[in-house]
Order: structure tokens, then sequence, then C-alpha cells
């Protein structure tokens, strides 16, 4: 499972892999051996190289409040899909590719510009249903829509460009 | 005359408090509890429990003639109205004197003398005890305020005439921003006090807040406990207390205890009382205002002194003579006390109500927990945030200090947000451990105290994607525990495991 975590706005890919009570977990670059149990609810003894820690984990209106050391964290989970469809909302932007793209499987539920327009960094350019989320994508530079490839209701895959821009 | 039964007018952790005193003492106990405190600790630990209302205080734990049919329904002869609620307030004590029930506290008439502000400055100016200057009245108008606060000299302190915990208080540094400053101060003592009379003071610039704890029989026998330092505080409300001061000296503590007792005894006071004083850099102290209740940091004196203080409060009102004299009186090394509040101390201390899910005290060599909270337990969010009041001793500050951190590294509070990553990165501040304090240091470091310094980040996150695994992977599961009836898993420990 892969997932990314959004702490003091450093965000990391986090992969975990589990074997009974021990877990592989990578953070960025770095692999942790982690054996790890739920001595309460929301309380987790982790035992890392021989190394003890306890943390307290609240969920709290999707940010997970961590207290650990005596200091306290913020962390925003996204499974790593999800964290792709909202940070790659800008695809438009950059002189790599002045297309739009879906980075993943899912259903056009609006179609915010038509070609010809003129939009905004900022502007709504579609919304894709996926993983029953309402995912907006925006333009990240001014342009021109050269192209729009697809209609609201359109089922698509990941990959299929969506829109072009001139 | 023995009190055999005893009515505690309060909740949270200082009604358990006083209800641990009571049974040390043999003395029966009887919890009153709104609608939201049914499953609160200190109707688990009395003996018996009524009844007196909605959640909202105003209709439950402030009304005096239900409180005094409860206790008198009950067999009480006594009465501990606990602190904050109607414990400062002399038509309670008059309503229990007049239905026959022993008030644990100071007779009416001195808790007018002493509880109303401005008649205890007049007080204090007659017995020559230093003030800061300000009005001897409250302000009856926006423009007599204007006045006398130019006559003072800014910046200045609004204060309410009936107040404490900070409740209407305002400090004023411009002419300009005097009406809003009134406004809001009235209001907020309106609503806190049923009084808005506010007076003003001159604002002493980083001062320190030390009191004097008091106790008085109605013999005529009044001695000090010495003092406590209350200087850690956000929004005039105190964080964390100790005792001794790091500021004072035998001498100054004896001064400081001779003007409290001076005090106390003009006005005719009786039982436990604090009489609070502002010290400035130059060890200057000025009178404050009288608290005619127990405070909530009283443990840091007992540590101190070895005096059981409700167990005071007690034999005093039951008619004893102090068992002590001034000379009996011995400071033993130092205690701190660390307020364990439901607030988010990186979000401007908001309230954080909720249930926690998971609990662990703290405990070891001289660590002391008066809580009021248990694993399961909803915090309300209809009174104050305090869950717990951490007290540590050593035998001395550094030691204390070293103490504290430990015991606050110990406490895992899951559920709610806490002071406590706050309260420890306080006790671990450069300045606080060198004893550089003034009422001004918290919002001074306010803005560097961080919630972390990255140290953990890694744990943090393998922590957090374990919980969102497990999360992810038990919500099948939930089923089984929800089947349990509600009455069953509130507040028994241990039965919501999975």
């Amino acid at each position: 499972m892969k997932y990314v975590a959004t702490i003091n706005d450093d965000a990391r890919v986090v992969e975990i892999q589990n074997d009974g009570d021990r877990w592989r977990v990578r953070v960025g670059d770095e692999v942790w051996d982690v054996d790890a149990r739920i001595t309460a609810p929301g309380v987790y003894s982790l035992l890392i190289d021989g190394v003890s820690y306890t943390a307290g984990v609240l969920d709290r209106d999707g940010v997970c409040v961590v207290d650990v050391g005596g200091e306290s964290y913020e962390i925003v989970l996204e499974e790593q899909t999800r964290h792709t469809i909202r940070t790659l909302g800008g695809a438009t932007g950059g002189t790599r590719s002045r297309t739009l793209t879906a980075p993943l499987p899912g259903k056009i539920s609006r179609v915010a510009v038509r070609r010809g327009d003129t939009v905004q960094a900022g502007d709504t350019l579609l919304v894709i249903e996926a993983m029953k989320m309402e995912n907006e994508f925006k333009a990240s530079g001014a342009g021109t829509v050269a192209e729009v490839r697809v209609t609201a209701g359109q089922a698509v895959n990941a990959g299929d460009v969506l829109i072009v821009m001139g | 005359m023995k009190i055999k039964k005893l009515l505690v007018a309060n909740r949270g952790e200082i009604a358990v408090r006083v209800v641990r005193a009571c049974r040390e003492l043999g003395i029966a106990t009887v919890a009153v509890y709104s609608e939201a405190d049914r499953e609160a600790p200190h109707v688990q630990v009395a003996d018996e429990a009524y009844a007196i209302g909605a959640a909202p205080a105003s209709e439950s734990y402030l009304v005096i003639d239900r409180l005094v049919q409860t206790a008198r329904r009950a067999g009480a002869d006594a009465v501990h109205p606990g602190y904050g609620f109607l414990s400062e307030n002399a038509l309670f004590a008059e309503a229990c004197a007049q239905a026959g029930l022993t008030f644990v506290g100071p007779p009416a008439t001195a808790m007018r003398r002493m509880g109303s502000k401005t008649a205890a400055r007049t007080l204090a100016r007659e017995l020559g005890v230093p003030m800061v200057p300000g009005t001897l009245d409250a302000v009856a108008t926006d423009a007599d305020a204007a006045l006398a606060a130019r006559e003072i000299g800014y910046p200045v302190m609004l204060k309410a005439a009936m107040g404490g915990g900070g409740k209407g208080m305002r400090l004023v540094r411009r002419a300009e921003d005097l009406p809003e400053a009134l406004r809001a101060a009235r209001a907020e003592a309106g609503a806190a006090f049923g009084d808005s009379a506010v007076y003003l003071e001159r604002a002493v610039v980083e001062p320190r807040h030390i009191e004097i704890q008091i106790v008085a029989d109605t013999h005529g026998n009044v001695i000090h406990l010495g003092e406590r330092e209350c200087s850690i505080q956000r929004r005039h409300q105190k964080l964390i207390e100790e005792c001794p001061s790091s500021f004072l000296d035998a001498a100054l503590r004896a001064r400081m205890g001779e003007a409290a007792c001076r005090l106390a005894r003009a006005a005719g006071y009786v039982n436990a009382g604090t009489v609070e004083f502002l010290v400035d850099a130059d060890r200057n102290f000025y009178f404050l205002e009288m608290n005619t209740r127990l405070q909530v940091e009283h443990p840091v004196t007992e540590m101190v002194t070895g005096i059981d203080l409700v167990h005071e409060q007690l034999r005093i009102a039951a008619g004893e003579k102090l068992t002590l004299g001034q000379a009996d009186v011995a400071w033993r090394g130092w205690a701190i006390e660390c307020r364990v509040n439901a607030e988010d101390p990186f979000a401007g201390w908001l309230p954080s109500p909720g249930t926690i899910t998971s609990l662990h005290a703290p405990a070891g060599p001289w660590v002391r927990d008066d809580s009021g909270i248990y694993e399961g337990y909803t915090v309300p969010r209809f009174y104050d945030t305090l869950m717990s009041k951490l007290i540590v001793w050593g035998a001395d500050r550094d030691v204390a200090c070293e103490r504290m951190l430990r015991a606050l590294g110990e406490y895992r509070v899951v559920g709610v947000r806490t002071t406590i990553p706050a309260l420890t990165r306080i006790i671990a501040h450069p300045d606080f451990r060198a004893g550089r304090l003034s009422t001004a240091f918290l919002e001074r470091v306010l803005p560097d105290l961080r919630p972390n310094d990255g140290r953990f980040a890694p744990i943090a996150v393998i922590a957090a994607v374990l919980a969102e695994h497990e999360r992810a992977r038990d919500i099948p599961t939930a089923p089984e525990s929800a089947a349990l009836p509600a009455w069953r898993v509130a507040g028994i420990r241990g039965w919501t495991r999975p």
C-alpha cells in the first residue's frame, strides 16, 4: 500500500508491507523495520532497531494528530493515487506538456471549458469523479483551449488525453 | 460540630478531590450532577449522587435553591463549593447557613468584604497593604473610565469587580481602545458573574503573579502557608504553578505573608483563602485581590508544606482550632503543577471537547495526578476545559522540572487535543528553567512554541500510516462493538477495547 504523508508542508511517499506484527515501512528513501503493537485504542508501541517509541494517534477531520516523544505532529495522509489527482490538477502547466491527461480511471462529471476559450491560472478545466471523489482540475497558467476530447458522463482511462491547450 | 455528610456543589477534578478528603476523614459524600455529567467521575466516587438539572451551569451547578434542597433531602449537614461556580457567591453561603448547612468556606460577610474586588481594595488601602494605583470603585460610565485611566496612566487593566479566572479582564494600552475594551469586559463580566461592574488599575509591566495561601479558624487564628508563583498564564488564566517562588527570599515571604494575614484578620476571614499579589522586577509587591475559596493550584502548597488543605478546610468548618501555629509551618523542596486542559495550544487554545479513547496517566515517585477524567469519558462542551492537574515534587526546582518533564512524557491522552505538548515545551524552555518568569512569559514565547522540532517526524509518519492501515482494515469489524448497548460502553474501562 502506498500513501503520501504531508507533514510540516513536506510530502513524502510512504509504502508499507506487513508480515504479522512486523512492518516494512519505506518513508521517502529510507526503509524502517518496525515491530508495531496496538496497546490501547489509538496507542501504538513501536520497536525500531531496539528503540522503543509510544505514539498516540488521533484522527481529527481527516488530519492525523500524532503525539510522540513529547512532540505533536499533524499529518495529512492520502492514498497515493488520490494525492496524485489532487496535486496534478495543474497538468497543463510547464513547457513539457500542454495537455491534460487523466491520472487514473474515472468518469468525467463536468467539462468547464470549450474549444477556443481563454483561461487564466486557477480556472477550472474539468472535473473527474474517481474513488467516490469529485476531483477538480485547474489550469496552471493562462492559455487558449485548442481541443476538448471528452464530454460529461464519459468514462476515461488513466493516460487518456482530456484537453489540449494551444 | 462534627460534619457527618457533605454535599459537593461542584464537578470535575475538584469534586473528586473533595470527596477523597471526606473519605479520609470519615465523612459521607453527596455528589450533584447535571444532565451532561451522569457519567462524570465525581458521580462515581461519591457515596450518593443526585441530578440537579440541565447541562448549562446556569440550570444546574449555579441554581442555589436546588443545591440546598438536594443537600437537605440527602441529609447532608455541610456543603463544599469547590472553586468556580458558586464558591464565591455570598448568597449561596447565606442560603446554606439559613438551611442549617455548614458552608465550607468563609462567612458571607467576609466573602462580601473580600470577594468584591473594589471593597477588598478599600480595606487594603485602610490597612496600608501596598496596591497598584487604580479606582477603588467600579467605573460607572465610559467618561468616568476615560478620566480615571488618564489619571492612573496607560497602560491600564480593566477588571471585573466580581471577577476571577481572567474573565472580564482587558489590557488597554491606548485611550482610543478604551471604549471597546470596556464594552467587552462588561459583557464578559456580566455573562460570567451576573454583574458587569468593572474597575481600572495601572497595568504593571511584566509582573510576576505570586499569591499567599492563608488559613484562618473561627477562634481568631490566622496563619499563612507561603506563596505560589502562577506567572505562566494565557489570557489571564493560569497554566503552570509552583511553590515556592524562585523570586522570593524568606524576608519577602514573611512580609507578604504578614500582609495577607493582616487583610484576612481585618475582613473577619475564616477558612482557606488566597491573597494574590503582583510583584514587579524590583520585588515590590502589590495587593491584587483575594480569592475566598480553595484555589485550583492548592496542591503545590500541600506538597511542600505537607498540609492537606481540604482536611484543614473541613476541620475549620467544624469549628476546630488550627493545629499549627505560624512557626510550625515549614517548606520543604519544590512542587510544580501543570494544568492538563482539553485545548489545542497550537490553535489559539481552542477548546477540544470529545471522547477520550485512550488514557494513560503518569505515576511513579512524587507524582500526583488530580484527575476528573477516565478512559472512555466524554469531555462535555459545557464546562471549563480542565481535565486534570499534574503535580510533582522534587528536592529542588531542577529536580521538580525534570520530574515534570518525565511525568508529562508518560501522560497519554488520545481522543482530544491537550495542553501537554505545550506544557512540555514551556517547562523545557531555558527562561522557565532559569526562573525568568512573568505574566507576559507565555505570550512572549508562544510564537516560537512549535508543536514539534521535526525530530520524530519519521516515527510520527509511521504511526499515522499504521493507524490508517488499521482503520481501513478494521471498518468491517465495527458492528461487533456497535452491538454493545450504550450504557455498557459508557464509563466502563476496558469494555470497549477490541
